[in-house]
């Protein structure tokens, strides 16, 4: 009987901690929100008179190396390299790295730009797999292609560190798509501020939109209702957190599919770590440890305004396995760096941005998760008011709603073009009905990368995407 | 019970929110489709007068389609710079090759038009980002009458519009000013580095006077950085300050007056650039190396083939991309190539397959 008492007790307790949880969450979450919004109107206000084209013939924008990992990219990489030669930026060299790829992606490269091996000098400054070959062509110089072992993305990243000549680089996913200005407006970051090491842009879901030459031509809903999902929970979590945390210098990650880079930084940090799944996590937090280890001056940035298009999972089993991933890649990072949790030494990062991912971002999924099986059992066992869990459950769900519509509303002000109204308004019913089943299945698939992260940390996961509408 | 009415509130508070979000989100949504419905509207319509203007088959009649054009924009900046966007859109075409003929046009349109005066008005905006950018566009437009008005915004403490209206002042090639706002940023100087670059790029004036201004009481960062910019503009009057520089001890003086000496590529400058090259600082040398690569003599050649096997990365890279600029030949590319320095011969070939057709 005692023991029964005891686990009511417990059940009762920890009933009150999800919700206070969820609650406290969900206040970060808006002041996060009111923070975006602000800082975002700000910015917008400040792009009137930066007047960033007049900044394309300027001697001061630093060229960019474009490093494009690829393995087994045969359906994209050509039409993605021709689409991103059209960029409009001054200086740049596109690097594909092919990590040791079992299709035709090479053969493509090489047939499509009359590619021919030569030989180079590399600057062997991160370790890495063999580079087998490297590939040029007069047509287009300034396209190299690299030819590697397989030893992963990292390794890939990294030999496209050691080959590039510049002395920025961005990496690019190799089934994404810049918008024309993109670069221009991400370098204008480390032109305007030169303590600027690391500078991420807004990545777009773009299933449904046609986008031709770096682009935006059309918008329509995507077929799929993940898809549609999909568009609210990017705006969301870019729009919000990441505008937010870079206010403060504490953002933790830069997109895989998006990121520019001061190289030197990247090289004095080691470059990119292997065997890990969220290596673009890992280097920003690395280097957030680094500078505050060397006492540097740094900022890491975030641009709203520099625009990349990514294809988002169009099928359960791609978004369970893509959502796995990210979890995983998150605790890894946060294990490695552990030492850095509450540690004044590291300023806001430390205090402030390390606990927060700890608690709400890995462990939120797991609280959340256990609610959700516990506070219908307790209610069965008669220990939970009916009103009060009727009250919790829409609040939760209105403060979900106030979140991404919130981010629709900052996407329909700084981006002003994407969508018509009709479909912009489309788009915030997806806002409100992504709180029933949605959210809680994303995050019992994060959840379940909690529970397998010994098993899958090294494991790369092949998510199946359409082409992009040229 | 209290909780309990707490929640209910806090509930109907979220609600309200929601509610607001969804007006205006929804409003917002509308704004914008109102905003693309005008604009290309506006652009169908002046599509309509630019063609006009471009086509008018007399004088007369393109003065009309002007003047119809003017009472288009109607002194709205955005209707102007759209008018602008399509006439400019023809240049280089069949009918418009000659940009001069375009530049009297457009100057035709301005006369109508007058932008100054739609420009001028932003500068009394209260927004500091119109401010910033009426300036900016008044400069463009050489309204020097403004040039008063611009300069006091330059003490502004927004330092965007410090900055634009700088940037206006160095478009109009004011001296004076854009040296003093020079010397008010110099103590910043992750701000001050990049500025000095736009600044002399951008300037009008002679770039010699406004140095000279800025030397008279910058820091010696500001002196450095100055330096540096200007090598590119190979300003005879400075020489003897640079080599100065370069034979002294100060380091950082040092590396900006061995780069800007070795841009000007004069013989003259050869015993100085050869001691640069041998100094122990990397960044001396390949500037060094960069310098000497423009004078065509056996003993600079030396130099540079040294280079290419320098314990320093860079400066290796550096000689391998300027050494074939220089006459050399084919006994001594083959001595690079075939020779047992393996890095000075890769970077020989890396540079050579870009630069010469090796295919086949």
């Amino acid at each position: 009987m005692g023991f029964l008492n005891a686990v009511r007790s417990f059940i009762v307790v920890f009933n009150f901690f999800c919700m206070a949880f969820t609650l406290i969450l969900n206040i970060i979450y808006i002041i996060q929100l009111f923070v975006s919004l602000v800082r975002v109107h700000k910015h917008y206000d400040k792009n009137f008179s930066d007047d960033f084209h007049s900044y394309v013939d300027s001697e001061n924008l630093l060229p960019i190396s474009l490093i494009i990992p690829a393995y087994n990219e045969e359906e994209n990489i050509v039409q993605n390299v021709r689409s991103l030669m059209k960029m409009n930026y001054p200086h740049f060299e596109i690097i594909v790295v092919n990590d040791g790829s079992t299709d035709k992606t090479g053969e493509l490269l090489v047939k499509a730009f009359h590619m021919h091996k030569i030989e180079t000098s590399i600057r062997y400054q991160i370790p890495t797999e063999k580079i087998e070959g490297v590939y040029f062509s007069k047509e287009y110089p300034n396209l190299l292609y690299v030819h590697k072992k397989n030893g992963g993305k990292s390794d890939a990243l990294n030999a496209g560190i050691n080959i590039s000549r510049y002395p920025l680089f961005t990496c690019l996913d190799a089934d994404s798509r810049l918008e024309k200005d993109a670069l221009l407006r991400l370098s204008l970051e480390f032109l305007k501020d030169s303590r600027t090491v690391v500078a991420g842009g807004l990545v777009r879901i773009a299933n449904g939109s046609r986008i031709v030459d770096g682009e935006l031509k059309g918008f329509s809903m995507p077929k799929k209702l993940i898809e549609r999902f999909q568009i609210v929970e990017y705006y969301r979590s870019f729009l919000m957190g990441r505008v937010f945390w870079s206010s403060t210098n504490s953002l933790l990650i830069v997109s895989g599919a998006f990121g520019l880079f001061r190289k030197q930084t990247v090289i004095d940090v080691g470059g990119y770590k292997r065997n890990t799944i969220g290596e673009d996590m890992e280097i920003v937090v690395r280097i957030h440890r680094y500078m505050h280890k060397n006492h540097k001056k740094y900022r890491v940035k975030f641009n709203e305004f520099s625009i990349c298009w990514t294809q988002g999972p169009m099928s359960m089993k791609d978004i369970r396995s893509q959502r796995r991933r990210w979890q995983i890649g998150l605790m890894d990072t946060l294990i490695s760096h552990a030492g850095m949790t509450l540690n004044p030494r590291y300023g806001f990062v430390g205090l402030l941005s390390v606990p927060y991912n700890w608690i709400f971002e890995l462990f939120g999924a797991a609280v959340e998760v256990i609610g959700y099986f516990l506070i219908p059992f307790t209610l069965i066992m008669g220990e939970l008011n009916m009103f009060f869990f009727i009250i919790y459950f829409l609040l939760s769900v209105a403060l979900g709603i106030i979140l991404s519509e919130g981010s629709l509303v900052i996407e329909q002000y700084t981006h002003r073009g994407a969508m018509n109204a009709k479909q912009s308004i489309a788009v915030s019913v997806y806002a409100l009905l992504e709180n029933f089943g949605y959210r809680q299945m994303i995050t019992v698939f994060r959840m379940e990368g909690i529970i397998k992260y010994r098993k899958l940390r090294k494991s790369w996961g092949k998510i199946k995407r359409k082409e992009f509408e040229q | 019970m209290k909780i309990e009415l707490i929640s209910v509130i806090g509930l109907l508070l979220c609600l309200l929110i929601i509610g607001i979000l969804y007006i205006l989100h929804y409003r917002l949504a509308e704004l914008q489709d109102e905003h693309i419905a005008r604009i290309d509207n506006i652009r169908q319509r002046l599509n309509i007068h630019v063609e006009g203007v471009l086509f008018a088959p007399t004088e007369s009649s393109r003065q009309l389609e002007i003047q119809a054009l003017a009472a288009e924009i109607n002194g709205d900046f955005e209707v102007y710079e759209l008018a602008i966007q399509a006439i400019e859109q023809y240049k280089g075409s069949e009918h418009h090759a000659d940009p001069e003929k375009m530049r009297r046009l457009i100057a035709q349109v301005n006369e109508q038009v007058n932008p100054v005066e739609i420009y001028a008005k932003m500068l009394d905006s209260n927004d500091v980002y119109h401010r910033g950018y009426g300036c900016r566009r008044l400069a463009e437009l050489g309204a020097t009458e403004y040039r008063e008005q611009i300069a006091e915004l330059v003490d502004d403490k927004h330092r965007d519009l410090a900055y634009n209206a700088a940037m206006a002042l160095c478009q109009m090639g004011d001296t004076e000013r854009v040296a003093a706002y020079l010397i008010s940023i110099q103590n910043d100087r992750l701000y001050s580095g990049r500025l000095v670059n736009e600044f002399f790029a951008k300037f009008t004036g002679s770039r010699q006077e406004l140095a000279e201004k800025v030397f008279e009481t910058c820091n010696p960062y500001m002196r450095c950085t100055v330096i540096k910019t200007l090598g590119e503009y190979k300003i005879d009057a400075f020489r003897d300050m640079y080599m100065q520089g370069a034979a002294g001890d100060d380091f950082q003086l040092k590396i900006a007056c061995v780069k800007a000496l070795a841009a000007f590529g004069y013989p003259e400058d050869e015993q100085i650039l050869q001691m640069a090259a041998q100094d122990k600082d990397w960044v001396i040398r390949s500037s060094a190396i960069r310098g000497l690569s423009r004078l065509h003599t056996s003993t600079a050649l030396a130099t540079v083939k040294r280079g290419l096997s320098d314990k320093e990365w860079w400066v290796r890279q550096t000689a391998a991309q300027v050494i074939t600029n220089m006459d050399i030949s084919a006994k001594d590319l083959e001595e690079i190539l075939g020779g047992y320095d393996r890095f000075a011969a890769d970077a020989m070939k890396a540079v050579l397959y870009r630069t010469v057709d090796t295919e086949g």
